[in-house]
Formats: structure tokens, sequence, C-alpha cells
């Protein structure tokens, strides 16, 4: 049912609105990646070039943090994703006392303010001397990753037919076997999905690496924290560029198999 | 190690016990993470701030709180951080409820194009949208070059001002409530608007009759959604906001990494969770209200 | 072949499945009928293993079951949504339960191929599930049950989500494979036709009761109980006071061999004979079924009669017409007393027809 279908008019100039807010910032970035110089007042850089991305790539204080914040992230989220997605599958298929309260505390956990709870955990890590180590950083980014590693895998292994594990348990297999041959390729996708979701979302985390990682830790985010108020302009979208786009492709693949409505859901709506 | 089961029903036989077991397997190790992680550092954070020190040692008191109260900066900064965050919220809410209405009652390319538009936000960091603000609306930013193209010379950056963040915090936020909002507008049938339409309403009555009663559970939840990311935002105030005031999740981090003043941090977290801890009962009532009609 | 003893299962407050007995012997087929929510399908899920039961035994070939998981008991079952697992193909669902025991892969790819062609469905091993029919589906399934050669094949209502034509054949298909390997096999439906059709033995229940055993036209002819008389085929249907060893029937005046009380009497549309002396009424509808044709008859003391009767009857609506019971079964307290006996004089009603 279409109301508005009588104005199309604003459709098409809330749709210009749209692009140049929503786009135009990122795309001001992307340009200035590629800019060799581009002075003010010209609307497009007077020279185009790769040179800036000689520059980052050849320096080790931008390398360096790339490498850990892969490292760091790709710890992180795989160990997340190996302790939660088995929970996922506790939450949607089993029966246990207590499951409700579980579940829940999940979602309050979520209730609380990320950087409040980073200084608090800051502060106990200061005692054990864990700020600035490998580790460190590595469990309080896979506090991160929990919300989504759990909710989206719960609700595509909830979304698997029963009858669908129930057939190969009736034909013979064993109660691992049903779940490693049939249980997970079918939850396959949407499992990838909440991988990268949260992969990027710990790549890209700001807070908790300048908390607890700093200053023996540095991750890109904090290079790009730091290059985003320096004079050269470029540096910072370079490294926007280099890593993000990627990301951004790679999110926009899996999106297909992440509905809307089941994150909505996973926020309780 | 995995213990994959099918849903089983009944209570009696020994299955059931392993099943239970299982579960509880399952689920103990992010379970402990959340503890130790959450829970625990939480409790001692509160009650490290409650450690007031004195000559004999440290003492059980308020001192602290009332130390930061007396700070006029302190203060300045929570009342910045709560005004922020609840014209962000506000902001954010109303743009994204007009778009989702426009959503929900339009059909076509045009639509499908905001749809995806609208939730571009959720693919981008925050770090990113942060400087790439910096750039478009900065000094000499790309904003600016385009309004010089059609005459307009009197633009006056936001950058470092709190309209920078401010204008962040809503760019960021729009994909979640426009998501839950609109789960919660299609749940709104078309009979039901047709029904009202029959018998004469206009549109401004159907929206305020009809359509906000039944998304109001969802308003409350992007709400909550938007004001407990919002009010502990550190990377979008750090570089787009103004030196002071600070919003507290910049305090914060200025006060532990830069000062070395852990105590104080604890207190300006505390004060932060206590500020949150309003919207977030709110937000975990409503998800235990649903959880029970679900069940 | 298999026996099952007393087998109960609780929800709740409720008992789904109430002290459930019964054997099958080999190579028979045996229906589970009943309406939704009778039970059928739960005691079909204990007797596969999937649902635990809370009470009674379960034996096939003289071992007792009750105890094992349900990947290990020699049964195997085709669900209602074929439940075809759609990341691999359909050689590789079939061969599953075969993967499962490690056959050797030459040993599988034959057992698959004959498992298919039994079926009817050569040449689609390389197929995905999601690009054949319902149909094809339920064969698959099917075949995927059949080439690990259950001691019992059990079937929860196969063939519910298919087109009545397609059903058909598919049930024939069913028996004649059935037969051919003498393969035990219970199936669930709720639909009285295809019990009829395909069992060697019904099992009807309702509200978790086993009411009746026995073959399809027994059930028909002889039912014991309301339930089963009502809910296998038609029946015209009247309460009545039994006075003395007789009643009035619609008009019509009986005889029973039972105490005083309330009986009731059911006759079968086709068991409506018409004649001279009967029950006196107008034809009211004639419903054109094809092969027969269903007649609606309104009496004079308000009650409605169907009637089955052939082609060449050729009734037409509006005339008047005395109908009289030749078969009347009755039942008292839900169950079958015995069979009433119409009485051959007439009571005159003429003067109070309207």
């Amino acid at each position: 049912m279409s109301i508005l279908r009588r104005a199309p008019l604003g459709g098409i100039l809330l749709l210009s609105v749209m692009a140049v807010l929503m786009v135009g910032p990122i795309l001001t970035v992307v340009v200035w990646a590629f800019a060799e110089k581009w002075r003010y007042p010209n609307l497009l850089p007077t020279v185009w070039g790769l040179k800036y991305w000689y520059v980052m790539l050849g320096r080790d204080t931008v390398i360096n943090p790339i490498v850990t914040s892969i490292a760091l992230t790709t710890v992180a989220t795989s160990l997340a994703a190996l302790i939660c997605w088995p929970a996922a599958y506790a939450f949607a298929r089993l029966r246990f006392p207590g499951r409700q309260v579980f579940l829940f505390s999940f979602v309050a956990a979520q209730a609380v303010p990320k950087f409040a709870l980073f200084v608090s955990i800051a502060v106990v890590f200061l005692r054990l001397d864990l700020i600035g180590t490998f580790w460190g950083v590595v469990f309080v980014q896979m506090l991160s990753a929990m919300l989504v590693m759990i909710w989206i895998p719960a609700a595509a292994f909830r979304g698997i037919p029963p009858a669908l594990e129930e057939a190969g348990f009736d034909l013979g297999a064993s109660r691992l076997r049903v779940f490693l041959l049939i249980t997970l390729p079918q939850a396959m996708p949407a499992l990838a999905a909440s991988y990268v979701l949260a992969y990027v979302g710990i790549l890209f985390e700001v807070d908790s690496a300048l908390l607890i990682g700093a200053p023996q830790i540095t991750t890109m985010p904090l290079v790009l924290l730091s290059s985003a108020s320096q004079v050269i302009v470029q540096e910072a979208a370079v490294l926007c560029v280099m890593i993000w786009v990627p990301c951004f492709a790679v999110l926009l693949l899996t999106r297909r198999f992440m509905s809307s409505k089941g994150i909505a859901q996973g926020f309780g709506a | 190690m995995t213990i994959a089961k099918p849903l089983a029903s009944g209570a009696k036989a020994p299955g059931a016990f392993l099943e239970q077991a299982a579960g509880l397997a399952l689920i103990a190790a992010p379970m402990a993470l959340l503890i130790t992680l959450i829970l625990l550092p939480t409790v001692a954070m509160i009650w490290g701030t409650l450690q007031v020190p004195s000559d004999s040692g440290a003492q059980f008191g308020l001192g602290r709180y009332q130390a930061f109260f007396a700070d006029a900066y302190s203060m300045a900064n929570l009342r910045y951080t709560l005004f922020q965050t609840l014209a962000s919220c506000a902001t954010a809410l109303t743009l994204s409820l007009g778009i989702a209405l426009y959503l929900r009652f339009s059909e076509g390319r045009i639509a499908t194009m905001i749809h995806a538009l609208s939730l571009f936000p959720l693919f981008v960091p925050s770090v990113v949208i942060s400087y790439a603000l910096v750039r478009f609306l900065g000094p000499n930013g790309l904003l600016q070059l385009l309004l010089e193209q059609v005459g307009f010379t009197h633009y006056r950056t936001p950058y470092l001002t709190p309209v920078g963040p401010y204008i962040a915090f809503v760019w960021e936020n729009l994909p979640l409530p426009v998501l839950v909002l609109g789960a919660g507008l299609s749940q709104v049938s078309d009979h039901a608007i047709e029904a009202a339409r029959d018998l004469g309403a206009k549109a401004p009555r159907i929206l305020v009759e009809i359509l906000l009663p039944q998304v109001r559970r969802s308003l409350l939840i992007a709400f909550a959604l938007i004001f407990l990311g919002v009010i502990g935002s550190f990377t979008v105030p750090y570089l787009l906001g103004p030196p002071a005031p600070e919003m507290l999740g910049v305090f914060m981090q200025r006060t532990l990494g830069n000062l070395r003043r852990p105590e104080e941090a604890q207190v300006q977290a505390v004060m932060l969770m206590l500020m949150a801890s309003v919207v977030s009962g709110f937000y975990i009532a409503t998800m235990l209200q649903s959880e029970r009609g679900r069940r | 072949m298999l026996n099952v003893t007393q087998l109960t299962k609780i929800f709740g407050q409720t008992k789904a499945v109430s002290d459930a007995t019964f054997e099958v012997g080999l190579g028979e087929l045996i229906c589970l009928l009943g309406p939704s929510g009778c039970g059928k399908s739960t005691l079909l899920r204990m007797i596969a293993g999937l649902t635990p039961a809370d009470g009674g035994q379960i034996a096939i070939d003289g071992q007792d079951m009750t105890a094992r998981q349900a990947n290990r008991r020699p049964t195997a079952m085709v669900f209602q949504s074929h439940a075809l697992w759609n990341h691999m193909s359909v050689a590789q669902n079939v061969s599953f339960g075969l993967r499962v025991q490690g056959l050797p892969k030459a040993v599988i790819a034959d057992k698959v191929a004959a498992a298919l062609t039994l079926v009817g469905l050569d040449g689609f091993a390389k197929r995905r599930p999601t690009e054949l029919s319902g149909g094809q589906a339920q064969r698959v399934a099917l075949a995927r049950c059949l080439v690990v050669e259950p001691k019992v094949l059990l079937m929860d209502e196969p063939f519910s989500a298919l087109d009545a034509h397609l059903r058909a054949n598919l049930r024939e298909e069913l028996k004649s494979l059935q037969r051919r390997l003498q393969l035990t096999t219970i199936f669930v439906t709720h639909d009285q036709e295809e019990a009829m059709e395909l069992a060697d033995r019904i099992v009807v229940m309702h509200a978790g009761v086993i009411e009746q055993i026995g073959p399809p036209g027994e059930l028909y002819l002889n039912p014991q109980t309301l339930t089963v008389a009502r809910f296998i085929g038609q029946m015209n249907e009247a309460t009545v006071t039994l006075c003395g060893g007789r009643a009035d029937w619609l008009g019509q005046p009986v005889s029973i061999a039972a105490p005083d009380g309330l009986v009731t009497l059911l006759c079968r549309p086709e068991d409506m004979h018409p004649g001279s002396a009967g029950i006196p009424g107008r034809i009211a509808r004639v419903i054109d079924l094809g092969p027969m044709l269903r007649v609606s008859v309104a009496t004079a003391e308000g009650a409605t009669l169907t009637w089955l009767c052939s082609r060449d009857v050729n009734p037409q609506p509006g005339a008047a017409i005395r109908l009289r019971a030749a078969r009347l079964l009755a039942f008292h307290d839900g169950r079958r007393i015995g069979t009433a006996q119409p009485l051959m004089e007439l009571r005159q009603m003429e003067s109070v027809t309207p």
C-alpha cells in the first residue's frame, strides 16, 4: 500500500538529500585517498595519484599496527566463535535450567555503556598487569563480539526445522555427527555472516584498544585516530580506503545471510 | 566436544538430564567471560569508588562522589554529555521514524535505495565516519566547497563545536531505529490503516492514533539503544567535539590514560552507568515483558 | 514383528497417548488414524525413539527397544515435510544412513542407485532438493529410508502436503512397493480414505486412546465406538430412549436387546432403502458425487436423513419418499452394544405430517 505514491517527487528529494549526506562524507575520504594535491577552493584534487599509498605502506609505524590489528582481531573473533557458537546452539535447541536467565544476562550486558565497562576492566587489568598485553586486549575484544556471535547464530539454529536433525538422528547418526553434518552446514551462511560482522567491528574498535592496549599495543584504528588530526590529510584517508573498503565489500556480500528482522529481534524489537 | 541433541520433549528420560548438563556445559565459557569481565569488574569498581581515603586508611563513604559533584568542570561535562545524548536521540529518532514511515508506505526502486542508504552507517565504523565528517564538514571540507559552488559563502564549520559530534551521532544512529521501527511498523497491517481511512481519518490522525501506539515499544527500544550507544561514546567527540566541555567518554580516557588517575576515572564511569541505568532499566524491563509474552 | 505395550506419553497435565497397546505383523501395513491432536504422531515418534515414552514398552523382533535411542533402533521415518537436506545432493541425502554406517563407497553407490530406481527416480542422483517437486522430494525421503533396510518403516502423514491426484498416485506406488518388499510399515494419517486404501489394519485413535483396531472393512461395518463410527464414513444419527426393548428411530420402530435408557442409533447412508414401508419424508437436495448420488431427505419429524443411492434411482427434489433403515448400529455411552432390529409394522404418521 503506498499512500505516498502520489508524491514521487518527495521520494526523489529524500533520496537525493540522503545520498549526499550519507555517502558524501565517505566519498570525500575516498577522493582524498587518491589525491596527491588537493587545495581549496578546487572542487576536485588537482593532482591524482597513489603517492600516499606508497608512503603509508612503507612506514613501519603503519604496517606494524595493521599486522597487530589483524592478529588481534583474528584471534579474538575466532575464539569468540569457538565459545559462542556452541552456546548459541545450546540456547536455540536445548532445554536446561536457567536458560532464560542466562540468555537474558547477555541482553542486560548490552545495556551497560561500553566505555564505563572498559574503564572498570582497565582498572582491574592495571592491578593484574594485563594492560598493554596481547591477551588482555583479546579478551576485552571478545566481549564486543559476544552479542553478535550468540544472537545471530542462535536465530540461525532456531530457524533450522527440527525434522532435519531428527531425520539424521533417526537414520543412525550420533548427535555429534548430526551437528557436524547437518546443523552446522545449514547454519553456516548465518554463522559466516556473524563472523564477518564481529570481525569488522573488532578490527575498528578504538575504545578497548585505547584503554587496555595502549601504549604497548598499537592497533590500526589508533593509528587512524592519531593521523586523523595530522596535517597531511591523505594519510588517514589512505588507511581508511585500504582497510575499510574491503571490509565494507565483504560485509555487503554477507548481508544476504542476515535478515533485518533477525537483527532487530536480537535487540528486542 | 559438543553434544548436539535435537530438541527433546519430556523430562523424565535419562536423556533429559544429559541435555541439561550439555546445555549448561556449552554456555559455561561465554558466561564465564561475562562474569569475569563484566560483572566482577563492575562490582569491584563500584566498591572501589566507595572507598574514601583518609588518615586511618580507606573508609567507606561517598567522599569521591562529593568531590565529583563539587567540581564544576566535571559537572559541566556531565550536563554536556546528557544534553548531547538526548539531543542526538531525539533527532535520530525523529528522522528514522520519518524514514521508516516513508519506507512502510512506499514501494519501488526509490524506496529500496533509501532503505539501503539508511542502513549504510551499520557498515561504517565510528572512527571512519568521524574522520570522514572531519573532512566533509570541516574547514575547507567538501561541504563547504559544494556550498560555495552554489554561492553560499558563510559556512561555519561545526568541527570542534558541539554540533560536530551531534551530526555524527545522528548519522551513526539512523540504521538501528530504522530497522527496529520498521519491524514494528510492519506489524501494523495495511487493513487496519485502510479501515481508518475508510472511516475518514486523515494522515496525521492515522499517524498519531494508529501507528504510533503500535510502535511505542519499538520507539522505546530504539531510544534505549541510541541513548546507551551515544552516552559512552569516545571516538566521535574526540575527533569532532570541542576541547571543553568534554563528553564523559573523552573525559574518562583523559583521566585514566593521560592524567593517570584511575580512582577519579572510576567515579566518572559509575556516574555514566548511573545516568544510563534509568534507560537500561527501561530497556531490560521491556525485553523482559516481551520475553514473557513470547512464552 | 513390532509390539507396543501400554505406551504412554504425558505433556504437562494431559495424556497425549494413553496406554497404547497393539502389534504389527511382519510385512503388514497398519495406519494410525485419527483427527488432529489425537496422539497418533506422538505415538509414531515414540516408536521411532524421537520422543521419549513416559511408560510402556516397545519391542521389535522380540528385542526391547524402549531404552534405546532413535539412532539405534531398526526404524526409519519419513517426515511430513520430507526433511531433505538442501546442502546435499539427492544421492548424498539418500546415502546418509549408509555413510554413517561406514560402508565402502562402491557398495553405497550401488545401494543408492537401487533405492532411487525403486522409488522411480532413476538418474536423479546429482540433483539438489531445491530442484525437486513435492512428490519427488517425498520419494527421495522414502528412498533415504529404504536404503538402510529398516525393520519397520514409519511414515508421518507424508503425503498431506501434496495435491489429491499426486497423493493418490503415491499411495498406490507405496502400497505395491511395500507389498513387494514385505516391509512392516506404520503410516500415520488423518484422512480416513487414505487409511482405508492403504492399511491392512487400521488403528483408530482419539484423544490419546486407541478406540479400535481392525481391517478397514471391519471398522466400517462394525465400529465398536461412536467415535470410530462417526470418523469413518458418514452416518445418519439419532439418540432415542429405549423402553422395554423398543424405541422409535425418527419414525421407524426398532427393537434392541439392551436395558432401558438412552441409546444412539446410527445408520449408513447406503443402508437406507426406499420402499412403501419406511420413514416418510421429502427429498430436499440431490448432490451428484459422480459414481453415486447423495440425497438429503427431510423427514416429517424435522430430521435430515442422508441417503446414498445409485444413479438409476433418479430421485427428484421435492418428491415424497419413504426410507427404511436396513441396518442400525446401537451405541450406549459411546460403546457399541449391538444392532437394532427394525420392526415390520409401520407407525401411521400421515395424520401428523404437515
